[in-house]
């Protein structure tokens, strides 16, 4: 074999070799790593509060559920509680108090909306003024990682309502 | 002359073999680094579905769980059953059964709303020699039988893996 040849066979080896390198460079180097936990915790964070709050009952207004107090809020049917404040006003204090307790602790943004006219395809309240509104910060949007939100619908005699939870993790 | 060219080509291969060597060198030692950070990044994910699967079980265990006609809610604490079962959890002859459920962790439930209440703690098994560390907070209802009144809590599990 002549010299040059024996330069060009050695060129193509370092080549390669390099190429290998690469590869294994990018397999290794930019896998993501997956977290379990996290996906777990926060697919299930928002459905599971809202869930909970909606049959937590309302200890100050002969234990009606949440939910029953924000049929009345839409209804209009004006229960007054032992502590003075009309339907609206309690699920406001009291949901205030439990999200401040949960997402609020974790410093987590998060909004909570209860709404008669809601678009579910545009996730948009079309009430002048919500039923209930509780954001922290006053305005979440726009969130920069991953968001979480769950909807529920509540019936009432002239429609249904949507309560909805969204937070910002 | 023949003598020195042959001595400079000797050079020369012991050269190329000494780079070559050293590239080996770097490549193994790049080989293990990789090795050892899929090793540590599987170790985590292991632990962390071990964290999940206990929080899992204790959500829905049996000794705690709310039931109506026999069939259980979800994320829901019965009160009454709570207090049994902390006693029964805590009896040194279930230690082993317990521990084979919940292995190194800490269980403690609080309420949040209508009081902020003290934690309860259901169960603890610690440990100083563990190597991760995870807390899942989950919210609960709850509900006492009783008065069939529903108050929102949080559980918090706190899980130790080696």
């Amino acid at each position: 074999m002549k010299k040059a040849q024996t330069e060009i066979l050695g060129l193509a080896i370092v080549v390669v070799l390099v190429i290998i390198a690469t590869i294994l460079v990018v397999k290794f180097g930019f896998s993501k790593s997956t977290n379990v936990r996290n996906d777990f915790t926060s697919s299930q964070e928002a459905s599971n509060i809202l869930n909970t709050f909606l049959k937590t009952s309302a200890s100050d207004c002969s234990q009606l559920t949440m939910t029953e107090l924000l049929q009345d809020c839409a209804q209009g049917t004006g229960i007054v509680c032992g502590n003075g404040e009309d339907s609206c006003g309690y699920v406001k204090s009291a949901a205030t108090a439990i999200l401040s307790g949960t997402i609020g602790a974790e410093k987590k943004k998060y909004e909570f909306l209860a709404c008669s006219n809601f678009n579910l395809k545009e996730i948009k309240c079309y009430d002048p003024t919500p039923l209930v509104k509780i954001d922290n910060p006053p305005d979440i949007q726009p969130c920069p990682g991953q968001k979480k939100l769950k909807i529920f619908p509540i019936p009432i005699n002239s429609g249904t309502i949507y309560v909805k939870l969204e937070i910002c993790n | 002359m023949n003598n020195k060219k042959a001595q400079i080509q000797i050079f020369e291969t012991i050269a190329v073999l000494v780079v070559f060597f050293i590239l080996l060198g770097i490549g193994f030692i790049f080989y293990t680094k990789v090795i050892k950070s899929n090793i540590e990044s599987d170790t985590a994910e292991i632990s962390q579905s071990k964290s999940v699967s206990i929080a899992q079980r204790v959500m829905f265990l049996p000794e705690i769980q709310c039931s109506e006609d026999n069939v259980p809610k979800e994320d829901c604490i019965d009160t009454l059953k709570l207090d049994s079962a902390i006693s029964v959890i805590n009896k040194p002859e279930n230690s082993l059964y317990y521990y084979d459920l919940f292995e190194f962790s800490d269980i403690s439930i609080k309420e949040i709303y209508p009081s902020s209440g003290v934690a309860i703690q259901l169960y603890s098994k610690i440990t100083t020699d563990y190597k991760n560390k995870f807390q899942t907070n989950a919210p609960v209802t709850l509900y006492d039988p009783k008065t069939k009144i529903n108050k929102f809590g949080v559980i918090s599990i706190t899980t130790q893996t080696k």
